[in-house]
């Protein structure tokens, strides 16, 4: 992706239009008359990807086809944080959804990364957490003591995987894809 | 003496009868009624229908970009869907309730794909499990998904049905409005008037044909069955399939 716009099949009437001035109606170049919506591209200056694998040049593999390609595509900066750095991707690992180095600005290696949520193959969503922040999320003071709590109250990255992830997920023996 | 069944059940079987063999069919997520309604088709009269029912095991793709694409093109046979409120003019509402639309009363999810469906799909058949008078209406709050548009936009399909417990409705796209279709059994022509927010007209309608017993049988053993094996709203299928006696039918 990346390009300027895109046509759409759909949305022609609706008051979802309305609101938006990134969707417009425009008419086919090629025919001079068939109308479409057309939307202009989201081009973000950074995207944040959590992946299972990336490598020492900055080749990073999602382990299947997913919607972050598009996303890496789309955006002027890249920085990925995963589960495992290796030192190059096989070309098994390089399947699926590939993200190819000459898009990633930088790679952190980041366990756990992605928890609460789950990362596909590793761990899933951490059901109780969940829970949790659902509930944290229902007013904004309570919202304020998890963020306190969970984000501006630890350190860096391995004191959250210390005090928050379960200690089950932490041991050695727990292999991909259990 | 027709076997007694659930408005659910009733509901299930009617989305299944809409299926057609050889088609792609699909439902989105939280669509529990047309998921049983598809997966019935294909066990009945559509053993050839290619099921999409996102977020379950019954979906080919990886990518939401995938079934963007593939509605796009328009392979897409049959959507099923539902809204808040349906109107005269075949829209539908999944954004928000309200006489000012800077000032909604009530929000829901709504967002963007149902509104590209409706033109992608070949067809779309709307349902409601409430049909009154707040639910099919003269005009809607928020138009989510347009029933009709100028000749010269591009659209791959239209709505198709309405279908709720008292009722089905077909879109007629020469006027673009919905027409009363069949009412179903038990319901008269005064009960559907009297909970519908627009006016029926005069036409004279038929009758609904009634679930039959090898619709519901299967509907209540080998979907339930199938539904529960695989995940596939689980629960919802162990209270909401073939347990009449507990529930008023």
């Amino acid at each position: 992706m990346g390009v300027p716009y895109v046509p759409v099949v759909g949305l022609f009437g609706t008051d979802i239009l309305k609101r938006r001035d990134d969707m417009v109606v425009a008419v086919d170049p090629f025919d001079g008359k068939t109308r479409t919506v057309v939307a202009k591209a989201l081009r973000p200056d950074v995207a944040i990807i959590h992946a299972q694998t990336a490598d020492r040049q900055g080749n990073v593999s999602c382990g299947y086809e997913a919607e972050v390609v598009i996303l890496a595509e789309a955006s002027k900066h890249v920085i990925v944080t995963a589960e495992r750095i290796v030192d190059q991707l096989t070309e098994k690992e390089a399947k699926g959804a590939f993200i190819p180095a000459i898009h990633v600005d930088t790679v952190a290696h980041a366990p756990f990364g992605a928890h609460p949520a789950g990362c596909a193959g590793l761990y899933n969503a951490d059901k109780n957490h969940m829970r949790e922040y659902v509930i944290a999320s229902k007013d904004d003071a309570s919202f304020e003591t998890y963020l306190q709590t969970h984000v501006f109250g630890v350190r860096d990255h391995d004191e959250y995987v210390e005090r928050f992830v379960p200690l089950e997920w932490r041991q050695p023996t727990r292999a991909a894809g259990s | 003496m027709a076997m007694p069944y659930t408005d659910v059940e009733l509901m299930a079987i009617l989305l299944s009868r809409e299926v057609r063999d050889g088609e792609i069919s699909a439902c989105g997520a939280l669509s529990h009624i047309p998921a049983a309604g598809l997966l019935l088709a294909q066990a009945l009269h559509a053993p050839n229908a290619e099921l999409i029912i996102l977020n379950s095991v019954f979906n080919p793709f990886k990518t939401s970009r995938q079934f963007h694409f593939l509605a796009q093109r328009g392979e897409l046979g049959l959507f099923f869907v539902s809204g808040v409120q349906i109107d005269r003019l075949g829209n539908y509402n999944l954004h928000q309730i309200g006489p000012d639309i800077d000032h909604p009363q009530m929000r829901f999810p709504g967002g963007y794909g149902g509104g590209m469906i409706y033109y992608g799909a070949r067809r779309t058949v709307v349902f409601r499990t409430e049909h009154t008078s707040r639910s099919l209406v003269e005009k809607v709050d928020f138009i989510s998904a347009a029933g009709s548009c100028p000749p010269d936009v591009l659209r791959h399909g239209n709505p198709s049905k309405v279908v709720t417990p008292k009722a089905n409705f077909r879109f007629d796209t020469t006027a673009g409005v919905l027409r009363l279709d069949t009412v179903h059994p038990s319901y008269t022509l005064d009960d559907i008037q009297e909970n519908t927010g627009f006016d029926l007209g005069t036409d004279p309608v038929a009758i609904t044909p009634a679930p039959t017993e090898d619709e519901l049988h299967t509907l209540r053993h080998v979907i339930r069955d199938k539904m529960i094996s695989t995940g596939t709203y689980a629960d919802w299928a162990r209270k909401s399939l073939g347990n009449i006696k507990t529930q008023a039918a």
